[in-house]
């Protein structure tokens, strides 16, 4: 074993990025591609009557103008595509920012300039925008990917009334954006043969092979997506949209291969969103503090032609023990895009319990660490009967994040602690989110050169995974890190899970380690077996693999790359194991604030956080997800928000100078503490999804740390200015 | 976008000769603002005449006057060390603006011009007075948070933008311009208009004038200077509220005071009437909150905007705290 799973290996792939050597889709060069450019409806319901496109065509280097009327007609996939139709089939207008017409030209500045020249005549309807407005429409929507949108154990309802102490409260988050850096892009090229590579910025490249091929009714293997890197995603590139079946289907039209690059506005209506929320919430306890009923209703918008709720609420069911939950997630239609997974989806219920959990422990006089302890559950209470987790060390996360950040010097009392003119304000909360498991497989080849080389069609989404995996092999084949090179985001390669759902690394390390089990394996058969080798007739379980060398003590030492080299030919092994299971990684988030309410403002100036993931294959990268999490949690608490005009339901901010993210200078320092238990006999054990969890917490903690700098619950995100005066 | 031709002036009598004579033609300098705004279809021009190689960068701190060039950078502006010392406001003002790269792309004059931010504006597919005369504004029943509670009309409540101009126009600035006419200089105070029933006319200039200069009166009351700028995020981002705010007193007395405010009006907003309240009286916690009630004596707030007029009046009181030591 060289150990260097867990280390804090620097990414593998950082200079290529840093140079501007790591080929994003949209860099992809591909010989005699043209270029495409949507036109979005600017109505958000009705329809379109007629589409001129005289002016458009009439430019130089405009090859086609595509509408409704010659679009090809395609399958409309189930999910991941992630929209009920697909646009420019008929004339109906769902939202605005759907694509009605397609333009095709010789260069990227013709086809934006004649999307501006196509003219739409729309009847248009009224659209409802807002929520509050039809908030009485609420219902309970369908079952979405086999989750109901009501679950319950026990009695809560009856709980909740005999609960000697009650919280009961409602709290809300707006419309969100994902806003990776890199803008969605596909480029389609057919192939002589029919087939299709696409170029493809995706969470998914198995995904969005799928959802083509339905599409355009191909058979399984005719369509190639390649997507070697992503300028992030966050969810937004997880599902497939209608931007790559239609950039698929102009370059089949115009025979010639297509790039599509959405602008920022487009993105604000392409690639979902998350839902505006409101969660009503009502907890009941002892007067000791143990949770005696959970009460949920949640409000997401959904639209008119779909009903998916995406933001569930796991952590209300399951984080702490209490026998009566019951939890409903209600939608109410708006003429808007339909939503999405976005970010940890699962922040924008947690916000309301963590929030709800602060205001009990104020009710109660019971510290707000000391309440979640007491209500701490090592079993998992929502299968039924309930499961024991296998691992669970949320209590170590609460007492080493506590203790780092000197929470027990905090005065209960809000409203107490100043430095000159500024409120000093401490909270936490407790972070938590699912992973899931996808079935993966992956490949490795060891060359007659004696480098190995690993290809899955997984995706490196800016988390590390080329580097995570290149550590995971190494170790498993005691080669070091230069020998080793993963290739990733190829369907050519075997299929491997998608980078959402935190599911990466629990998916795919195992079968990386177990091919690279099998083909140190496999060259220490060769070795053993071949007279020339100075291990030959040594029994392979006495022959150790190290740095490159193979050893069985004293001169008895061979190498990959003299094994490979009299062997002449590659070897090449498979792994496809599973030994993970879907659930979910812990922790807790600490934070100071400072206040000055005079005029507002608000500096989050210090974060202390400690997780439980299983195994940490890389502190680095674990580290930089963490800080990363935090970030986007200071966005949502702090700013994210996308205004819709609520006459028109068009989005008002769709930009980065309107549509606020966290910069550099609105950065805590952040202290990433890790209970950090590697298992070194079961080689992989112990993995879990953590791509998701840092975060979860921060808005809440944000919250509950301005309650008690200045004695005011905030129960809205963002927390602007205006609410802190 | 548009297809645009594009020609690089050599001075500025050929700038503005280029203007006049190219339909459809307009400056552009930094380009930070105009080509996003032309990219997002909220103005359309058929040609550019780049202004960056005129001689129009200098800065100088002479005895009675700063002098800015119009294509001076607003970040060569903000490190002068003249101006640093002279005018920190200004100073102070511009490295609260954007970031550092636009401040290393973007003209003095340039910032002066900036469109406003209001989200319809620059959305080329909605209605918007200012952009489409007639069409109405949709932010008063709207998004409203970024606008303005004061100088507005039924036609349009956008805020102007520029931190710059607020500390100019706190300052008595004069915007000297170069035009098919000649020169002229127009005090910053008449240079920005209200948007009235014309809300596309949005500054003084007349058709085809070029910025060449800014100048600001050197006083003794410029160099007691602050600008306090309030806003969402730590930086990157336009004020919600900012005040810029000079001031002179004798033992505890207001001798001078000059105050503009940004974020809440649809102009750089002075009222020589807040100044008043405050000359040549005692400096008080009390004084400087009668001078706050005077500002928003007209306000008229909407739906997402109603917090400005608590928080300009507590900007006012945290930035003369400051300057008056009153903490
Ligand atoms: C993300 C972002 C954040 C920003 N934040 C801030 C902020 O916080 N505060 C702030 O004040 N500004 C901010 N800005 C605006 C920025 O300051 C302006 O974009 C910049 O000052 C414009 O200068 P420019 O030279 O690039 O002008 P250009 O974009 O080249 O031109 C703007 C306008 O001025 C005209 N023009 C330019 N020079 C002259 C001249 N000499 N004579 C006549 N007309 C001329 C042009 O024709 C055009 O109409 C921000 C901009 C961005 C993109
Ligand atoms: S406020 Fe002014 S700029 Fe904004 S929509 Fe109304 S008219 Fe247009």
């Amino acid at each position: 074993m060289s150990g260097l799973v867990g280390q804090g290996v620097a990414r593998v792939d950082g200079r290529a990025k840093v140079t501007g050597a790591a080929r994003y889709a949209a860099d992809q060069e591909v010989p005699g591609v043209l270029h495409g450019a949507l036109v979005m409806s600017t109505i958000a319901r009705g329809e379109v009557l007629e589409i001129d496109r005289r002016a458009a065509l009439a430019r130089p280097g405009v090859v086609a103008v595509h509408t409704h009327a010659d679009m090809p007609r395609l399958n409309l996939p189930n999910f991941p595509y992630n929209r009920p139709f697909i646009p420019m089939q008929d004339t109906r207008v769902h939202h605005h920012g759907q694509p009605v017409a397609y333009v095709v030209a010789q260069t990227l500045e013709q086809a934006q300039e004649a999307a501006g020249l196509v003219k739409v005549r729309y009847r248009a309807e009224d659209p409802v925008a807002r929520m509050a407005d039809v908030l009485d429409e609420a219902f309970l929507p369908d079952d979405f990917r086999d989750r109901p949108n009501e679950y319950s154990r026990g009695d809560a309802a009856a709980a909740l009334g005999q609960a000697a102490v009650r919280v009961d409260r409602t709290y809300s988050s707006p419309m969100q954006h994902h806003n990776p850096i890199e803008p969605h892009t596909t480029t389609a090229v057919w192939e002589d043969d029919g087939t299709l590579i696409l170029y493809e910025s995706t969470q998914g490249v198995v995904f969005a092979r799928n959802t083509v091929q339905i599409a355009f009714g191909m058979p399984e293997g005719s369509v190639r997506v390649v997507s070697p890197y992503l300028g992030g995603g966050f969810g937004a590139k997880g599902p497939t949209y209608p931007h790559t079946l239609l950039t698929a289907a102009a370059a089949r039209l115009c025979g010639r291969p297509v790039k599509l690059v959405l602008t920022r506005a487009q993105m604000y209506t392409s690639n979902g969103h998350r839902a505006e929320y409101r969660h009503h919430l009502r907890l009941g306890a002892t007067r000791q503090g143990a949770l005696t009923a959970v009460v949920s209703t949640s409000t997401a918008q959904v639209t008119r032609v779909d009903e998916n709720v995406y933001n569930g609420g796991d952590s209300t069911v399951r984080l702490y023990a209490c026998p009566n939950v019951h939890v409903r997630q209600l939608g109410v239609r708006l003429d808007l895009p339909t939503s999405s997974y976005m970010r940890s989806p699962e922040t924008t219920a947690h916000f309301g319990l963590e929030t709800a959990m602060d205001e009990l422990s104020y009710e109660l006089g019971i510290d707000p660490v000391e309440l979640r302890i007491r209500n701490h559950t090592e079993v998992d209470q929502q299968p039924d009967p309930p499961v024991p987790y296998a691992d669970k060390r949320l209590l170590e996360c609460y007492r080493a994040a506590a203790e780092a950040f000197g929470w027990a010097r905090r005065s209960p009392r809000p409203g107490t602690t100043r430095d000159g003119d500024e409120y000093v304000g401490w909270g936490m909360a407790t972070e938590t989110h699912t992973h899931t498991v996808i079935p993966s497989r992956a490949r490795l080849t060891i060359g007659p050169d004696g480098r190995a080389t690993l290809r899955a069609a997984t995706q490196e989404i800016g988390t590390g995974t080329y580097t995570v995996l290149t550590q995971i092999v190494c170790e498993g084949l005691g080669m070091p890190l230069d020998q080793v090179t993963t290739l990733l985001g190829d369907t050519a390669y075997p299929d491997a899970s998608l980078s959402a759902g935190s599911s990466t690394m629990p998916s795919v390390a195992a079968p990386a380690a177990e091919a690279a089990a099998k083909a140190r394996n496999a060259v220490i058969a060769l070795a053993v077996a071949d007279p020339r080798s100075p291990l030959h007739g040594v029994p392979a379980e006495e022959v150790v693999a190290r740095d490159g060398r193979l050893s069985a003590g004293g001169d008895r030492v061979d190498t990959y790359r003299a094994v490979m080299t009299r062997h002449g030919r590659s070897v090449e092994v498979t792994g496809d194991k599973r030994n993970s299971t879907p659930g979910h990684s812990f922790g807790a988030v600490f934070l100071e604030v400072r206040i000055q309410p005079r005029l507002g403002r608000l500096r989050v100036t210090r974060v202390v956080t400690a997780h439980d993931l299983g195994r940490v294959l890389n502190h680095r990268t674990a580290r930089g997800q963490v800080i990363g999490g935090v970030m986007w949690g200071l966005g949502f608490a702090l700013m994210e928000h996308t205004m819709v005009d609520p006459a028109t339901a068009r989005v008002v901010n769709p930009n980065l100078s309107t549509y606020l993210v966290p910069v550099c200078a609105d950065a805590p320092s952040v202290e990433a503490l890790f209970v950090d238990r590697p298992e070194p006999d079961a080689e992989l054990a112990g993995i879990r999804g953590f791509g998701e969890t840092p975060g979860t917490g921060v808005p809440a903690a944000i919250g509950n740390a301005i309650y008690h700098a200045i004695g005011r619950r905030l129960r809205d995100v963002p927390f602007t200015q205006d609410k802190l005066l | 976008m548009r297809a645009f031709g594009y020609t690089v002036a050599r001075d500025p009598a050929e700038a503005v000769r280029l203007a006049a004579t190219t339909p459809g033609s307009t400056f552009v300098a930094g380009g930070t603002d105009l080509l996003n705004l032309m990219r997002d279809g909220a103005e359309t021009h058929d040609h550019l005449v780049d202004v960056n190689r005129l001689d129009l960068g200098g800065i100088t701190v002479g005895s009675g006057a700063l002098r800015m060039g119009g294509a001076a950078r607003m970040r060569q502006v903000a490190e002068h060390p003249g101006v640093r010392r002279e005018f920190p406001m200004l100073s102070e003002a511009l490295l609260a603006s954007a970031s550092p790269q636009i401040r290393t792309m973007a003209s003095i004059g340039g910032n002066l011009l900036q469109r406003t931010r209001c989200g319809y504006f620059r959305d080329a597919a909605s209605p918007c007075a200012k952009r489409v005369p007639g069409s109405g504004c949709p932010a008063i029943t709207g998004q409203n948070r970024g606008h303005a509670i004061l100088g507005g009309s039924e036609h349009c409540i956008a805020t102007h933008p520029s931190d710059l101009a607020v500390a100019l126009t706190a300052l008595d600035a004069t915007v000297r311009l170069l035009g098919p006419g000649g020169e002229r200089a127009v005090p910053i105070a008449g240079f920005y208009l209200l948007p009235g029933s014309t809300p596309d006319r949005e500054t003084a200039m007349r058709p085809g004038e070029l910025i060449t200069r800014v100048d600001v009166p050197r006083t003794a009351l410029a160099g007691q200077s602050r600008y306090l700028k309030l806003r969402d995020r730590a930086t990157f981002e336009f004020a919600v509220v900012s005040v810029a705010a000079a001031l002179r007193t004798r033992g505890n007395v207001v001798r001078d005071v000059r105050l503009a405010f940004g974020g809440v009006g649809t102009r750089p907003w002075r009222d020589t009437r807040v100044e008043a309240a405050l000359r040549g009286r005692p400096l008080t916690p009390q004084a400087i909150d009668e001078a706050g009630r005077i500002l928003v004596r007209d306000a008229k707030p909407y739906e997402g905007n109603r917090f400005k007029v608590e928080l300009v009046q507590r900007a006012l009181v945290s930035v003369l705290g400051e300057l008056g030591g009153l903490r």
